[in-house]
């Protein structure tokens, strides 16, 4: 099998929060189970994190609480700005007129980047209020990002929300309701969605499931699932449970305090961990 | 000193002079809010921040408007300022009452006279020509603060082009009512790249803003801005390909004045009879139309 480009490279990511001085890397890391520096009081939230998705791929990122996997995945969505490293992204469509290739996205402006964004990505968070306009309809959150791709025509727009409802299993009625009046899985089923609405190259799903009655999780895991198998669209999955991870990604990544510990496939990682904080996490999972 | 009561004094309009210079404001503040005016006038649709000065009225009474008259008015221009449409409103009478006083240029009624036209909420019905100046007072400069209360971020969304929750505000509207709800101070889109507050104008008066041969200049005293539509500009109602911008809608109705049926009206109900009754918000134009007919 000839091995395609990746879509997204990351490589040497890193954000800190607090001036850094040199001395932060002998502090913090996973062997110092930390990631503030003693000398500096800096946080490393990521500290040089590499890593590759290709097309059609799921690649998820475990850790617990504080390892800086949601980092990672706000700084490719560029809702933070890196302190240091590079992001390469395959464009595709309209983007590839304004984004020239082999050019690292950190640095174009934020113009471009919400432009690259709206073309590119699509994201779930684990909060549906960080990803929906609670007092915006549900189909009118749709079309939002539909507006943002120069959509202008309102009969489209919502022949388009009403598809994506019915794919992501909300009651199309539902559509001019408020997200707000939703459940909890019902709105994290808009916010599908609405990431999935400009056909997306990339999505990227923050901790989807956190917060959900194991039903409902079950329900939207399935409906993941289902729709990555029939969009075939590169996915980067973060999450702290096991039982996500192993559901739904080829590949993962474990981090801690920052750092990348250990990666490799998935069933290779969960069913042969190195690296003793793997081994922890994994002897840790309820069965 | 120039007491209070004096001002009302109009024979004393010489020694006002002697206090004052030209056109009240002093030179250097007409300096700046020319310069931010060109400016303006160079980025059409964007909002020049200005330093706003205290005007002998309160501010959200028309004090951005006044002071880009009073910072342009030369001693040769004619002016004419209304509210509304009308010529002899309180605010109106005031405004050119006080011009009038410090800088003694000429004023009138008929539009196609004045060179410098202050206007609150209407543009008049008759054809501005070339030369002419359209000077708004408005309120609100702002076309984004209601779907974003933070100044920082409607720049943000400005400077970047980002209209994305304008338009989504406009597609709720149509999901809600049909329709898009916006009376006046409908959004414009101005030279394809700013989106614009037009002031509190009626919809009717919306497509007279394109590719117009007069200069329009919009002045908001108590927000601080600046911002124009030079001659001959491309200014685009907000619409969607399945919703386009209309007008208001008064077929079969007519000014009981002057028997118009090509203008915007007013609806005035009439205490008497109870009766609703129409007629022109320009009324300089009215009574010319009236005059014309018992010629």
């Amino acid at each position: 099998m000839i091995m395609s480009r990746p879509i997204l490279i990351a490589n040497h990511l890193t954000k800190r929060y607090g001036p850094g001085c040199p001395r932060c890397r002998d502090h913090t890391g996973a062997q110092h189970n930390s990631n503030q520096c003693q000398a500096c009081k800096t946080v490393i939230a990521c500290d040089n994190v590499n890593l590759r998705v290709f097309p059609r791929e799921v690649v998820g990122i475990v850790g617990e609480s504080g390892s800086g996997k949601s980092t990672v995945i706000k700084l490719l969505h560029f809702d933070l700005d890196a302190d240091g490293g590079e992001v390469f992204l395959e464009a595709n469509g309209k983007a590839k007129e304004f984004i020239p290739a082999e050019k690292n996205v950190l640095e174009l402006s934020t113009f471009r980047k919400r432009q690259l964004r709206n073309s590119v990505m699509g994201i779930v968070y684990q909060h549906p209020h960080l990803g929906l306009r609670m007092n915006i309809s549900a189909g009118g959150n749709i079309a939002e990002r539909l507006l943002m791709s120069g959509w202008r025509h309102v009969g489209d727009m919502r022949d388009r929300s009403a598809l994506l409802l019915t794919r992501t299993e909300v009651p199309v009625e539902r559509m001019d309701d408020l997200p707000r009046n939703f459940s909890g899985g019902m709105q994290q089923r808009v916010q599908i969605s609405k990431a999935l609405s400009n056909e997306p190259a990339l999505l990227l799903l923050d901790e989807v499931t956190t917060g959900l009655d194991v039903s409902v999780q079950a329900r939207v895991l399935d409906l993941i699932r289902r729709l990555q198998q029939e969009l075939d669209v590169a996915t980067l999955v973060v999450s702290h449970d096991l039982g996500v991870i192993r559901m739904l990604t080829t590949r993962t990544l474990v981090m801690k305090n920052g750092q990348v510990v250990e990666s490799g496939l998935t069933d290779q990682v969960l069913e042969d961990p190195q690296h003793p904080y793997t081994q922890l996490l994994v002897s840790s999972a309820l069965h | 000193m120039v007491k209070f009561s004096d001002w009302f004094d109009s024979s004393l309009n010489a020694s006002i002079h002697a206090v004052y210079s030209f056109a009240f404001i002093d030179e250097g503040a007409k300096r700046e809010i020319r310069r931010k005016t060109l400016k303006a006038v160079a980025i059409p649709g964007y909002q020049v921040p200005f330093g706003s000065r205290d005007m002998p009225v309160a501010r959200g009474w028309g004090t951005g408007g006044l002071q880009l008259t009073l910072s342009l008015i030369g001693t040769d221009d004619i002016l004419k300022v209304i509210d509304q449409g009308s010529d002899e409103s309180v605010n109106a009478v005031n405004i050119r009452q006080f011009v009038e006083r410090v800088t003694s240029v000429q004023t009138t009624e008929d539009t196609t006279r004045a060179t410098v036209i202050q206007t609150r909420h209407r543009i008049p019905e008759e054809h501005l020509k070339d030369g002419q100046i359209l000077v708004f007072q408005v309120p609100i400069p702002e076309p984004l603060r209601d779907v974003e209360p933070s100044e920082r971020e409607t720049r943000r969304m400005h400077a970047e082009a980002d209209y994305s929750r304008m338009w989504l505000f406009l597609y709720e509207d149509i999901v809600r009512y049909r329709e898009i709800s916006i009376g006046a101070r409908y959004p414009v889109m101005v030279n394809g790249r700013y989106i614009m507050d037009p002031s509190p104008i009626p919809r009717w008066d919306v497509p007279r803003l394109h590719q117009a041969d007069t200069l329009y200049l919009f002045g908001a005293g108590r927000e601080k801005r600046i911002y124009a539509i030079p001659p001959h500009t491309r200014v685009e109602p907000l619409e969607f390909e399945d919703h386009r911008f209309r007008v208001e809608d008064f077929s079969g109705r007519r000014c009981t004045r002057c028997g118009r049926d090509d203008t915007y009206l007013d609806e005035l109900i009439d205490d008497a009879s109870g009766t609703r009754v129409y007629t022109c918000s320009d009324t300089s134009y009215c009574a010319k139309t009236e005059r014309e007919k018992a010629v």
